[in-house]
């Protein structure tokens, strides 16, 4: 395989590997071994959440740099797996770009669980997180259904390539509002415990968890940059909170 | 029965979470069997402990461990059961409370509030960060070992 052939395929598997969700120090690991199982003097790999950059030297002192940018990320777990099995393959066996390049089309093909299904996982995690936080089980249904809401707004907004902090103001405010109001209308008693519940589905857990294990590792800067979009994200759901709660000023105890 | 419902509760929102992030087949169970096993054990420690913060350090020691065993068993990342596991444990509630003080100007419960939710994101992070920084030396060992044993054969 063509130095330049091998280090583009890697960079794909790393760039998908970074979308679904891994994290930064996983895909400098993943694409070091699989470039270097190959015929290679030199790889130097340095990866933020939002670009990787690679330099490769090969035998012949050919010295090659590729970079890509990561814009977008859609957690992703068994996407991860696949390409986790992938890479070990790749070092294990040494395949031809053509075998890779086949087997990653079929990985990226694959679809997760359908809107139908997500909207109902947003239902279930909306209200059994509600009566987790002591709602009873009429605040759990109206929790459902505002999650079930709430599923199709940010479907609906990312569609519209609206960007997080706003999605995330949006959601949060939806939620706020329809959970003060069904709770007015008197479908729910606790309108606290109808909003936890919806809460947890925004809150950037998958970010605080990776960007802690990105700094334990010393990915110093994907940490820092991962902790920060965690905070400016928990922000704005504050902030669509504050703004149902101004619209809806005589409603709320 | 309060009990019983936090813990049955806790299981299906971790499975609902591992349903967004794709997890397939028998990893769901066993993600949400961490978020279960997760808030059981900061159930339990209840009657021992009274610091909140000490009780989610621990069941988040437990949860990387839970996490760090089964990507081994399934071949596969550890934030496949890492991130599901934690699910429970997310200070949700205390984050609301702080944005409630704060909507009702009420600033030395916010004070309050917000502390004890940074206390818990802390104690949930060292949890993580212990045992992580364990795996690594664990790791580094044995490929310590591993070049050792093929310099003499």
């Amino acid at each position: 395989m063509k130095t330049e052939e091998l280090l583009c395929t890697a960079l794909d598997i790393g760039e998908q590997m970074l979308i679904s969700g891994a994290e930064v120090s996983r895909v400098e690991d993943s694409l070091q071994r699989m470039i270097s199982s190959y015929n290679i003097k030199r790889v130097d790999v340095f990866t933020i959440t939002s670009s990787i950059v690679t330099t490769v030297t090969d035998n012949e002192d050919k010295t090659i740099t590729q970079t890509r940018r990561i814009n977008k990320y859609a957690t992703d777990l068994n996407k991860l797996h696949d390409l986790n099995s992938l890479s070990r393959k790749i070092c294990a066996q040494k395949p031809e770009a053509d075998e890779i390049h086949k087997e990653l089309e079929s990985i990226v093909a694959k679809k997760p669980y359908s809107l139908a299904v997500q909207c109902f996982a947003f239902a279930l995690i909306a209200g059994s997180f509600t009566i987790f936080f002591g709602g009873n089980f009429l605040d759990a249904a109206a929790s459902a259904l505002i999650g079930f809401i709430l599923k199709i707004s940010t479907y609906t907004l990312s569609k519209l390539n609206i960007n997080m902090v706003l999605s995330n103001l949006v959601g949060s405010f939806i939620l706020s509002f329809l959970a003060i109001l069904f709770v007015f209308l008197h479908f729910g008693n606790n309108a606290d415990m109808i909003i936890i519940g919806n809460i947890m589905l925004l809150i950037p857990g998958i970010g605080i968890t990776n960007s802690i294990r990105d700094i334990v590792n010393g990915d110093l800067m994907a940490g820092i940059l991962r902790f920060s979009e965690a905070i400016i994200v928990s922000l704005a759901i504050a902030g669509g909170y504050f703004l149902a709660a101004l619209v809806l000023g005589g409603l709320v105890r | 029965m309060t009990i019983f419902l936090q813990i049955l509760t806790a299981f299906l929102g971790s499975i609902g979470f591992s349903i967004l992030f794709n997890v397939r087949g028998s990893k769901l169970f066993i993600a949400g069997l961490g978020g279960a096993l997760s808030w059981g054990l900061y159930l339990a420690l209840g009657p021992v402990l009274s610091s909140d913060s000490i009780k989610y350090f621990i069941a988040s020691l437990f949860v990387t461990i839970y996490a760090e065993a089964f990507a081994r068993i399934k071949k596969s990342p550890t934030t496949s059961f890492l991130v599901p596991g934690f699910i429970p444990l997310i200070p949700g509630g205390a984050l609301y409370n702080t944005m409630k003080y704060a909507l009702h100007n009420d600033w030395s419960l916010f004070a309050d509030k917000a502390s004890y939710t940074v206390q818990l994101a802390l104690a949930i992070a060292a949890g993580i960060v212990a045992i992580s920084s364990f795996m690594r030396m664990v790791n580094a060992t044995i490929h310590y070992i591993n070049l050792h044993k093929h310099k003499n054969t």
